[in-house]
């Protein structure tokens, strides 16, 4: 414990000394130091209890209405802290060469790097804080630390737009967790999250207020659907690295409150199961829907993350409705899966935002339609940009499909005591290999657009700078535990076997018992599956390129004959997502500005489209309706002295009532 | 005899492309009046494409001599899992079905992929209606296989395959579901009424129209492995309509079963001669209504288990 404490301490002198120090370069420098020192120590401090070592407490006393912080690192912070840590150091590194013109100008870049410590500070107390009031606090730093780094490039004013949504988007999941937290306290009367579970192990009316209203607060900071609008615009105006962190690492707090539920809980009902599972699913489907039809790379991968978080939630509802029905195999697939999947999500959503931070870096811009072509000039940004987009449409022998397969195989659990449920779950399961079909198409479509093809915009094809080793490098340890997830996934399930078992119940769960709980010989089998399939792609290359005829024979790509293609003659963007976007043309909003040619003799036309998030339209919608209902209502109410004055006096005795009467 | 299943397995993998094709285009040909070209036509065809020396267009990079092999590849590992006959298959292990759907999906994803590195708005064109089809197809398959797994209680491609029971819903529910792995492949291996492989406008292609600029080598891999994936729904299929069991009478289920995939074949060839192809936009009802075939066999798969409860 005293090493978290240490490293705690090392984040906040880098912080300072970051903002204290004069130039540029010592400022990153001690910043990234001490970054790397706190990694070492609580990586030393975690790891042990991740395989199973003893759980970590720790209590600090603390002035009046607090009394105590109880600090304690049990299997599942220990989970969440191994992978947000580094992940978060990574980034500050990219960050080196991403802001590589910052620290070069004239401009205190100290500032960053200290909200980069900070958010890390945050963590350190959101996973392991056991008060609810120590929690808030943590959560806060959080999200503004999250926001000043967002709004980093102040000066415009979209990224001052989107810095605000987020703020207020981030604030209302506060509020939600303050009244969650209020009503625990209401019935509990502490604030110590130990008091919390026997008041949580019971089914009461004050529980399952209590459980929506946690799942709003952590579905509006993971950005579940429909409280996903603010994320889009953040991630697209926030520099690559915040937004990767904000995505892959930021944000599971969210996930993490989920799960300290769940925990809490023990068992719970079944209906919280389905709604976590309901929810979850649509916001897989939806999420992936909306990457279709993005222009802007961050924006898709953006709307990518709210798929994710939705197929870890398919998980963890999944989970409990094992734990409710007694079903440890579904529970432990459910769980397993989800968590596993978090940290998946993380691995890849980071190394695309990097890879999408490194192409804008290169081409100037974020816009799909734009681009064309990279594949030939970013020698190393291609090649990672593609592994990683595989791996985030969960295919085989990547990451993400392993957490995948084990949601998979726990919902197609043949479970009789679901009764009528028993049909639903097949159908989440088509669902999930919708949401995959859908994403398979999204990110062809994101990185034929990006790397394939010529260079849509001529002005970008001549602008090389170097792909930048700083950027590079987070991107290439990225990578690797993206393939040894994919490769050894005993190795994975041994990472989620603590957390996953203490969600089951179990908090010394033993290997023998965990692999028990897999069906026979899953995972062996997939590895040896995922092994087979580099074996036969090895074997196969190598047989086309030693035995087959080879050639350097060039010529233009078949235009059916036409003989002067030119770059924007290739398929866009919108046009390769419209036979899918067609059959959802319901669901989707979609702007449309059209200057068709007419006439005799016409002049030049325009057409364009615009999908819009149909949930923030709406919002937009009624909150300017809201006014003008409010307006309405106040132009009702009679301007006499005698009104007023009556209602005053209502007021006033209401008032002195309250007042009295407590 | 495990051994003789396997290699019983390579053989009608391996050779079953080259028939398969060669069965349809001969009852295409005897429905429209002509002798037609002989059933191992495609054999010479793909013999003929390996030896040539391919042309690249300048645009491509390393990605398209890359993809055909992917594709390959991932095609040949998720045969593993495939039953021809129910009760074997190579590899099977629970849940094998999402390995088989996702290693396919690695190579459609390649294929798309080897489709937009030509810079061409037909390839362009191809890969965005092979897309969409074909997430389409993926929740009706995942449903088929639930609701198998729900009637089978088995979580492997082999074991879901075997009938059960004799009663009359359950015969009924096969040959329904053997009906939507037949409107699946007729879609993932661009048959009429989803797709025309003989077309000759590019602007109406889908699969076709992806390996405009393709040749030599890599033709004739990706149209292996096309042919390949039809073999492996069509032994879907025949497993799934096979009476007999491994156990009892080996032999007859082996026969009975490259029957069927024969069966199959014929069966496309007659579809391709008999229906014109679909509009594009009737493409995704098409794939609904398999769908809702699916969703009813579900309901009456649990029906049923509640009455013998």
């Amino acid at each position: 414990m005293n090493l978290l404490y240490a490293g705690t301490m090392t984040l906040g002198m880098g912080a300072i000394l970051s903002i204290v120090l004069p130039v540029n370069r010592f400022r990153v420098g001690v910043n990234l130091v001490a970054q790397f020192l706190a990694c070492a120590f609580v990586l030393t401090a975690v790891l042990p209890v991740l395989f199973g070592g003893e759980v970590l407490v720790s209590t600090l006393a603390w002035s009046y209405p607090v009394e105590q912080i109880d600090f304690e690192i049990n299997s599942v912070s220990a989970f969440f802290l191994a992978f947000s840590l580094p992940m978060t150091f990574l980034g500050s590194i990219y960050a080196v060469g991403y802001m590589k013109n910052d620290i070069a100008s004239k401009r205190h870049v100290g500032v960053h790097f200290a909200l980069l410590a900070m958010v890390q500070i945050s963590y350190l107390i959101i996973y392991s804080v056991q008060n609810s009031f120590a929690f808030l606090v943590g959560w806060e730093i959080a999200a503004l630390s999250a926001w000043l780094l967002v709004i980093w490039d102040h000066r415009n004013q979209k990224i001052r737009f989107a810095g605000f949504n987020y703020l207020i988007s981030t604030h209302l999941s506060l509020l939600f967790l303050v009244s969650a937290f209020t009503v625990v306290h209401g019935v509990t009367n502490s604030f110590q999250f130990a008091d919390f579970v026997p008041f949580f192990q019971k089914p009461s009316i004050q529980r399952s207020i209590a459980f929506v209203l946690f799942l709003t607060s952590f579905g509006l900071k993971s950005a579940f659907f429909p409280f996903h609008t603010w994320l889009p615009r953040a991630h697209s105006a926030a520099p690559a690295h915040v937004s990767a962190l904000m995505s892959g690492v930021i944000h599971k707090a969210g996930l993490f409150g989920i799960v300290k539920v769940i925990l809490m809980m023990g068992e719970p009902e079944l209906w919280m199961g389905w709604t976590l599972l309901a929810v979850s699913s649509i916001s897989a489907f939806m999420g992936i829907l909306y990457t279709l039809v993005q222009r802007d790379i961050k924006r898709l991968l953006g709307y990518s993350s709210t798929e994710n978080v939705g197929i870890v939630g398919i998980g963890f509802g999944l989970g409990c409705l094992g734990l409710t029905l007694h079903q440890p195999t579904v529970a432990a697939l459910g769980f397993g899966g989800g968590l596993l999947h978090i940290l998946n999500h993380a691995l890849f959503k980071c190394l695309l935002f990097y890879g999408a931070g490194s192409i804008y870096r290169f081409t100037h811009t974020i816009d799909l339609e734009k681009m064309g072509g990279l594949l030939k000039v970013m020698k190393w940004t291609g090649p990672l940009f593609l592994l990683g987009s595989l791996a985030s449409a969960a295919l085989p022998p990547f990451n993400a499909f392993i957490s995948e397969f084990l949601i998979y195989a726990g919902l197609l659990q043949s479970a009789p005591e679901l009764k009528i449920g028993q049909m639903a779950l097949p159908l989440f399961a088509a669902l999930l290999a919708f949401v995959g079909g859908l994403s398979a198409m999204s990110i062809t479509r994101a990185f034929g657009l990006m790397f394939l093809g010529v260079p849509r915009a001529p002005e970008f094809a001549g602008d090389h700078s170097k792909e930048n080793i700083w950027m590079i490098f987070p991107m290439v340890l990225h990578l690797i535990g993206i393939v040894i997830v994919g490769l050894v996934p005993m190795l994975a399930l041994r990472l989620v076997q603590a957390p996953a078992g203490m969600m089951l119940g179990d908090k010394n769960i033993t290997t023998e018992k965990w692999l028990g709980l897999m069906p026979a010989s899953m995972l062996q089998s997939v590895t040896f599956v995922v092994l087979t399939f580099v074996a036969v792609l090895a074997v196969l290359l190598v047989a086309r390129f030693m035995l087959l005829p080879k050639s350097n024979r060039r010529h233009v790509t078949w235009g059916c004959g036409y003989t002067l293609p030119n770059a924007r003659m290739q398929y866009s963007g919108s046009s390769f997502s419209f036979p899918m976007v067609a059959v959802f043309r319901d669901i989707l909003k979609f702007w449309i500005k059209e200057d068709l040619p007419n006439g005799v003799f016409p002049k030049d036309g325009s057409y364009s489209t615009n999908c819009v998030d149909s949930v923030e339209q709406s919002t937009f919608q009624f909150l300017n309706r809201g006014e003008l209902i409010i307006h309405k209502g106040l132009s009702r109410i009679p301007e006499s002295m005698g009104f007023s004055f009556g209602i005053g006096f209502v007021g006033l005795i209401v008032l002195v009532a309250l007042v009295l009467c407590k | 005899m495990n051994i003789v299943l396997i290699l019983f397995q390579l053989a009608i993998i391996l050779a079953g492309p080259i028939y398969m094709i060669g069965i349809i285009n001969r009852v295409k040909s005897l429905w429209a009046g002509r002798r037609g070209p002989r059933l191992n036509q495609s054999w010479f065809d793909l013999l003929r494409l390996l030896r040539k020396t391919p042309v690249y267009s300048v645009v491509t990079s390393w990605i398209f001599p890359l993809a055909p092999i992917v594709i390959l590849a991932s095609t040949i590992t998720a045969s593993l899992f495939v039953p021809l006959v129910p009760g074997f298959a190579p590899y099977s292990f629970t849940g094998d079905f999402v390995a088989f759907l996702y290693l396919l999906g690695l190579g459609k994803v390649f294929l798309m992929l080897g489709a937009l590195d030509t810079g061409s708005a037909f390839e362009g064109m191809g890969a965005s209606r092979e897309a969409t089809y074909a997430a389409l197809a993926e929740p009706v398959i995942m449903l088929t296989l639930g609701t198998l797994i729900l009637a089978s209680g088995h979580m492997s491609f082999s074991d879901l395959v075997i009938p059960q029971t004799d009663a009359v819903t359950s015969v009924l529910i096969r040959i329904a579901l053997a009906a939507v792995m037949f409107i699946v492949l007729l879609i993932e291996t661009s048959r009429v009424p989803a797709d025309d492989p003989t077309t000759h406008l590019e602007l109406t292609m889908v699969h076709e129209v992806m390996i405009l600029d393709h040749s030599g080598p890599e033709l004739a891999i990706v149209q292996y492995a096309a042919g390949i994936k039809m073999v492996l729904l069509a032994g879907l299929i025949s497993a799934l309509l096979n009476p007999f069991s491994l156990e009892h009478l080996p032999v007859l289920a082996m026969v009975v079963s490259v029957t069927l995939i024969a069966l199959v074949a014929v069966l496309v060839g007659l579809t391709e001669s008999l229906t014109a192809r679909l509009r594009f936009r009737a493409i995704p009802l098409f794939t609904f209504a398999a769908f809702l075939i699916s969703m009813i066999c579900l309901v009456l798969v649990h029906s049923s288990q509640g009455t013998v409860q």
